[in-house]
């Protein structure tokens, strides 16, 4: 099992420092970008030479730093994490084609460099990995930090889910079809009934180990899944729900529904099978499409179990409870990688 | 926790296609490091490289894929992927069943399409069929369909060490009982990208490497790619068993984004916890497979680290003076470099070697030799600091 005792993120609404999700910051060119901090506690020069995607992991993971006295390592799930570097770089060979280059982009352009950069700044010699499968990078950092947890008693770790819009990766996206042709405001998102999405981004930080007591939350069960069928993963959906034993009246089903009208039959098909009495809520009008976004929605969801009053425009239908006891998170990355995630208070 | 043991390996890399020619070629001491032709790069004709001779279209016809979108880095993953599945003589049932995981590693992925990014990205080349192939996680995205795998698949970046993670953390997915068996490993192909970023370092040697020597002048880049399968203890009744993996350890040098330590801390602190979670003490070692690239930084600190934990070390060697630096997949590759020593009880030589390092006074082994081999630790280092040791018995 695995307990949640501190939460950090950042994302492009107010969610650092000071949480405040009524007031909803909207896409601008269908793209959802981060506010970010000032960054305090970052070496000048080190802050110079890092990218986006490591400034904001570095960033959100900073306040936890500040409140643990041992930590045991950092895990870090990114899809893109560098790829704005690793274009930098690109540059560099073709417009010089292919001569003295200088290296500090093609440094910190490989995925682990958000976790690199943590154990430099702390002199942490802990575990230090970084898993990259796309819309499950950050579920098997996850599942690692559940077994860390597991194999070494007593240890701590910072989980991370980072990742960040560079102009590479929107202009790929996008002709891939994975963002919408047409402008979309925060009013129309889920109902726009056209293939594609709007683009995000977001670092959410996460300190992880076995203590139960004084914990945020916990991560009850979480299952990985690679299909295109919507009824395997409504049969999956299920088996997951009876295995686990979720109480579902007093239950929140967080669904990472993201207006692309091809993924839509995955979301409802699961709602189907979960009653009335459940609340079903959506998150990606706040974070936007992006590989590692249900971390986003691990970080809100240990928000929605302790503090934070679900806001309105959350909330896709009202169920029964009062105060929910667990969240069931779904999220379908580009109609090829699921996850189900159970987490209770 | 489940003992892990190795019931199928398959590797392809500059020195072979297959385990037996990787094999004759550690005995004869072959190097499979030259210049390459048909080269995107003006530094093909330039620098010394560790390629592998057959080509894409070569490598498609054999794997029977027509699928425009495939990268060579993806091919060669198939090609091992392929090789060690049939070593271990998984069913359908059991490679498609949802208690198989495959855990894949790659540094570079489709980014080996260097130019292809470039005109993609910047010509909204709508029609181009590489447009979701450029990322790590698409070499074993596409390896999941290929395969129709279910069980946990996982992709894993920490750049030089990847695949040494991936090894581990299919072992640890077995032990916690999250998965039956999993295939591990990794692949990487030269590519533009990295030829240029490592140039840019100054770490490129223009000769063959020598790791180990004195006079060494920097690494060669290969390319490659190596697949185990694991399978517990309980399970392995009437398998051929290769080797058992009784310990690793994952940790960070925390010194500098691409260099080590002087002092080889994250390679000392990778090797002793490697030891301590195989319950083994170092004279128990009869031999490492080391990282050895071949660089000035790497291969004192190495050096420095090993004196640390041994004293006296075991016979060493680094097979990247055969293959060149497979960067992903040189844990993987290395690892079944180690299983070879264990099954065939003899040890392989490092290449080029002829003079020590003044300051550590260490010798890798220069030949070929029986000796009995019951425990190989294997080293992979990382930028980031990122550091692992694996180490094999005999089962």
């Amino acid at each position: 099992m695995l307990y949640i005792h501190e939460a950090s993120c950042i994302s492009p609404q107010q969610t650092f420092s000071t949480i405040d999700l009524e007031h909803v910051t909207d896409p601008v060119d269908n793209k959802l970008h981060v506010a970010e901090p000032a960054y305090g506690g970052i070496p000048k020069n080190m802050l110079r030479r890092m990218g986006k995607a490591v400034r904001i992991g570095v960033g959100a993971s900073l306040p936890l730093l500040d409140k643990i006295s041992s930590l045991n390592g950092f895990i870090i799930g990114t899809a893109n994490g560098g790829m704005e570097e690793s274009i930098l770089f690109l540059k560099q060979i073709i417009a010089y084609d292919e001569g003295v280059l200088t290296p500090g982009s093609f440094v910190q352009s490989t995925a682990n460099a958000t976790a690199a950069q943590l154990s430099l700044l702390t002199g942490n010699r802990g575990y230090n990995i970084t898993h990259v499968h796309r819309g499950l990078a950050f579920e098997n950092a996850v599942i690692d930090a559940a077994m860390m947890v597991n194999e070494n008693k007593g240890t701590s770790y910072l989980l991370g889910g980072i990742d960040d819009i560079s102009n590479y990766n929107y202009k790929l996206d996008y002709m891939d079809g994975w963002y919408k042709e047409e402008e979309i405001d925060g009013q129309s998102f889920y109902s726009t009934n056209s293939a594609g999405s709007i683009a995000g981004e977001g670092a959410a930080i996460f300190l992880v180990n076995d203590h139960a007591q004084n914990a945020l939350a916990k991560v009850k069960a979480i299952k990985t899944l690679h299909s295109a069928d919507p009824d395997l993963i409504k049969r999956a959906f299920e088996g997951f729900i009876k295995e686990q034993q979720v109480d579902l009246s007093s239950c929140i089903f967080l669904s990472g529904e993201n207006g692309d009208s091809r993924l839509l039959p995955f979301y409802t098909s699961c709602e189907e099978i979960l009653g009335t009495d459940i609340t079903i809520a959506r998150f990606k009008h706040l974070c936007g499409e992006y590989p590692t976004a249900s971390a986003f929605a691990l970080w809100l969801s240990c928000q929605l179990l302790n503090r934070l009053q679900m806001p309105e425009h959350m909330i896709k239908k009202h169920g029964s409870a009062k105060q929910p006891s667990s969240i069931l998170i779904y999220n379908n990355h580009k109609n090829a990688q699921h996850s189900f995630m159970l987490i209770e208070s | 926790m489940s003992r892990i043991f190795v019931t199928g390996v398959g590797i392809i890399s500059a020195i072979g296609n297959s385990l037996n020619e990787n094999h004759a070629s550690l005995l004869n001491g072959k190097c499979g490091i030259s210049y390459v032709n048909n080269f995107p790069s003006k530094y093909a004709s330039e620098l010394p490289f560790g390629a592998i001779q057959t080509g894409n279209d070569a490598l498609k016809d054999k794997l029977g894929i027509s699928n425009p979108s495939v990268t060579r880095t993806t091919l060669l993953a198939i090609h091992a992927a392929n090789d060690a599945v049939e070593d271990a003589a998984l069913t359908k049932d059991e490679l498609t069943s949802a208690d198989t995981a495959f855990i894949g590693a790659t540094t570079v992925g489709g980014m080996c399409l260097t130019d292809e990014l470039y005109r993609d990205a910047n010509e909204n080349y709508k029609e181009s069929p590489y447009l979701s192939s450029y990322d790590c996680a698409s070499v074993f995205l596409y390896l999941q369909e290929y395969y129709h795998l279910n069980g946990i698949i996982d992709t894993i970046n920490t750049a030089c060490s990847s695949s040494a993670n991936a090894i581990m953390y299919g072992a640890r997915l077995i032990k916690n009982g999250l998965a039956k068996r999993a295939i591990v490993g990794g692949a990487d192909s030269l590519s533009k990208f990295t030829i240029n970023g490592f140039n840019a370092l100054h770490i490129l040697s223009d000769e063959v490497c020598t790791p180990f020597d004195e006079g060494r002048k920097g690494l060669n880049l290969g390319e490659g790619a190596a697949f185990l399968v694991l399978e517990k203890e309980e399970d392995v009744a009437g398998k051929k068993i290769y080797a058992e993996v009784t310990g690793y350890h994952n940790t960070s040098d925390a010194f500098h984004p691409s260099s080590l330590s002087d002092n080889g801390e994250g390679p000392f602190l990778s090797m002793q916890g490697a030891l301590r979670s195989a319950q083994l003490q170092p004279n128990d070692i009869d031999f490492i497979n080391a990282h050895g690239t071949g660089t000035e930084n790497n291969d004192e600190a190495e050096s420095r680290a090993m004196i640390r934990i041994f004293n006296t070390p075991p016979p060493f060697a680094s097979t990247k003076s055969n293959t060149g630096h497979t960067l992903g997949a040189a844990g993987a590759i290395e690892s079944v470099y180690s299983i070879l020593s264990i099954v065939n009880q003899e040890i392989y030589p490092g290449l080029h070697f002829t003079k020590p390092i003044q300051a550590t006074g260490l010798e890798p082994v220069v030949v070929a030799k029986q000796i009995p081999v019951n425990h190989v630790m294997s080293n992979s280092f990382g930028f980031g600091g990122n550091c692992t040791s694996l180490i094999f018995s005999k089962a």
